[in-house]
């Protein structure tokens, strides 16, 4: 053993990290970056109002759940509002459904029977059920406000305060959906758009330091006709990559037990409310973006190496922004600014619109979702063919 | 073009090329013939590769222009008439040496596989058409790589180091090949930093500092330096003796 090789080898290392500024940025200013933006998500969470829509079946003694509940949301600061009270849950159900309410609370016709029979009664919360983390966050802001409240639901005279239990439904999952189902529709996004991007660039890449792109560039084929063909050729193995993910996601095959391996199902079986063919064009969508994307930056890199330290600059801020992990409505105003530009943010609702609450072509929603990655993958097509130079007129 | 004169295949008028405080390529005019092969000769970082990226409209020239039979580059459809094969390999490694082929011969709209077969049996990779191009030696990816370059059959072709890496028999065969497209009317300009290869162009350019530093035939060029090897003129016509130190005075 030489130290002097060991130490030559380390000392060879340190030179080549000193050349490489792009590799040091990745090791010591992309950890901070992306720690300081988890940091400022996490510290500055917003405490958004949560809209209730209240049913009153409990009568008078209701009435009194339904005025301290108003009180409750008339202080200032308050963390709830109450957007409508309308006289039966199915009401309530289509305000959550046409973005009225976020919850709705049903007080029970039995209210004042299950009080005056020491029983805690028990109050119906109904929710979207499709967003996990928003909802937690709502659902802990309205069982603040019940506590504050519950002791108004004592009659006079009875301590100590009755606590209601509380019963939950969802409008569009069941409410004990698994997180899979929840997740599934961000697997099709996050994915697709993740290897897809990965490839193109390090593709086109090797286009440009290859010479291939320069020996392209002296046939008479246009830029157009470059950035066309590299969608269609990656947009071909993303459409089979989105397809052979999305039936892995809906369907289930149960493989019995052979042996000492045990039953066993594969795929996830998941539920799509709505049409799977629409789930598809929104995540193929995505995917051009990502085609088109991983040849702009491509310019901006000089090996594979490099291609692949882009992704804690182009991913790493859409996982955290784009409403997987955090609601974007509690995102800090200028984080919610950029989520609005980054394209997973669009495919992800999208996504959530047709599989967890069967949108249809018809929704809002799904338009401007389609409309804004189609626009994207259109940005990202006229940003690539301008780095393809060729002084062609 | 003027009027009378054949026209030439090849022009390029006061063409300049800067990248930054750099002058690449330095006020180069050019007029070269069809039918014949131009030794485009100079030290690595002279400016061969640029000037050939202005003339094939790879680059956009700071001053000056370059035509292509006739046409001002840069040009899409005076393209379709030009073969250019860059010093890098431009080939697809994963792909086949037919597979290569045949790609590039539709993009140039060129697409019959008898033109393939054709520059297959010319460089010799007949038997390798369904190989994957990473499973070649060194010399058959250029041999693949000049074959990507003639598949359309171009009137003007523009080599940046063609023989790098091929060994003396093939080097040869390559110029061999050179010489007949010539003599069928294809003009060819070579860009080499070996000068043993010289004497096998009609005419020769040595480029230094992006300026065209001396034009003839290699016996030309060396009587004028009064020296008897190509080296040793070259480095006189940039004003520095056999030596490569600079001469007192120094030469134009």
């Amino acid at each position: 053993m030489s130290p002097s090789r060991i130490l030559a080898i380390a000392r060879r290392i340190a030179q080549g990290f000193r050349r490489d500024e792009r590799t040091l940025g990745l090791m010591f200013v992309v950890p901070l970056v992306v720690t300081a933006l988890l940091g400022w998500v996490l510290n500055d969470t917003k405490d958004t109002v949560v809209d209730v829509v209240l049913v009153n079946q409990g009568g008078a003694v209701g009435d009194r759940i339904v005025t301290a509940l108003t009180d409750a949301a008339g202080k200032p600061d308050s963390d709830i509002a109450i957007a409508a009270t309308v006289p039966t849950e199915d009401d309530a159900i289509a305000k959550i459904r046409d973005g009225t309410g976020d919850i709705g609370i049903v007080i029970p016709a039995n209210l004042l029977e299950d009080i005056q029979a020491g029983n805690r009664p028990t109050l119906t919360i109904i929710s979207e059920g499709t967003d996990p983390a928003a909802e937690a966050g709502r659902f802990g802001t309205l069982q603040a406000a019940l506590a504050d409240i519950s002791s108004q639901l004592a009659p006079p005279g009875v301590t100590p305060p009755v606590v209601p239990k509380v019963e939950r439904k969802t409008v569009y999952l069941s409410p004990d959906a698994s997180q899979v189902d929840v997740l599934a529709p961000i697997f099709l996004g996050f994915f697709g758009y993740f290897f897809v991007f990965l490839l193109t660039g390090i593709s086109f890449l090797r286009e440009r330091i290859g010479g291939t792109l320069e020996r392209l560039l002296a046939t008479p084929v246009t830029r157009f006709e470059i950035v066309t063909g590299y969608s269609l050729g990656f947009g071909t193995f993303a459409t089979i990559q989105v397809i052979v993910l999305t039936l892995f996601i809906l369907n289930s095959i149960q493989v019995p037990a052979i042996g000492p391996i045990g039953a066993f199902s594969i795929g996830l079986g998941v539920d799509s409310a709505g049409s799977p063919l629409l789930a598809f064009a929104v995540a193929l969508l995505l995917s051009l973006g990502a085609v088109n994307l991983g040849i702009f930056l491509s310019t901006f890199a000089r090996t594979e190496l490099q291609v692949i330290q882009f992704i804690p600059l182009v991913i790493v801020p859409q996982a955290l922004l784009s409403g997987i992990l955090w609601p974007i409505e509690r995102l800090p105003d200028v984080l919610q600014a950029i989520a609005h530009v980054l394209p997973l943010t669009y495919a992800v609702e999208g996504l959530r619109a047709v599989m967890l609450k069967g949108a249809d072509l018809g929704s809002t929603v799904v338009q401007t979702d389609l409309a804004v990655l189609a626009g994207i993958a259109l940005f990202f097509v006229v940003l690539a063919s301008g780095t393809i130079k060729r002084e062609v007129a | 073009m003027t009027a009378g004169a054949p026209q030439a295949a090849v022009e390029a008028i006061g063409l300049r090329k800067q990248f930054g405080a750099i002058q690449a390529v330095d006020g180069i005019d050019l007029a070269l013939s069809p039918g014949r092969i131009y030794g485009l000769l100079g030290p690595n970082g002279s400016g061969k590769t640029t000037l050939i990226r202005l003339l094939t409209g790879l680059a956009r020239a700071s001053g000056g222009e370059a035509r292509i039979l006739g046409t001002r580059m840069p040009s899409r459809t005076a393209l379709a008439s030009i073969g250019y094969m860059p010093q890098a390999e431009a080939i697809y490694p994963e792909l086949s040496v037919g597979e290569n082929l045949g790609f590039f011969a539709r993009l140039e709209g060129h697409a019959d596989r008898a033109a393939i077969d054709r520059v297959l049996d010319l460089v010799e990779l007949t038997e390798r058409k369904g190989t994957p191009a990473l499973e070649l030696s060194g010399g058959m990816r250029r041999r693949l790589s000049l074959a990507c370059t003639l598949v359309h059959e171009p009137k003007v072709l523009f080599l940046d180091e063609p023989t790098v890496g091929v060994d003396p028999a093939l080097r040869v065969q390559f110029w061999t090949h050179f010489r007949r497209l010539a003599s069928e009317g294809t003009t060819i300009l070579v860009a080499s930093h070996v000068m043993d290869e010289a004497d096998r162009c009609d005419e020769l350019l040595f480029v230094r500092n992006g300026k065209v530093i001396g034009r003839g035939t290699g016996s030309e060029l060396r009587a004028r330096a009064g020296t008897d090897n190509l080296e040793a003129a070259f480095l006189v016509l940039s004003g520095l003796d056999p030596e490569g130190n600079p001469i007192e005075g120094g030469a134009s």
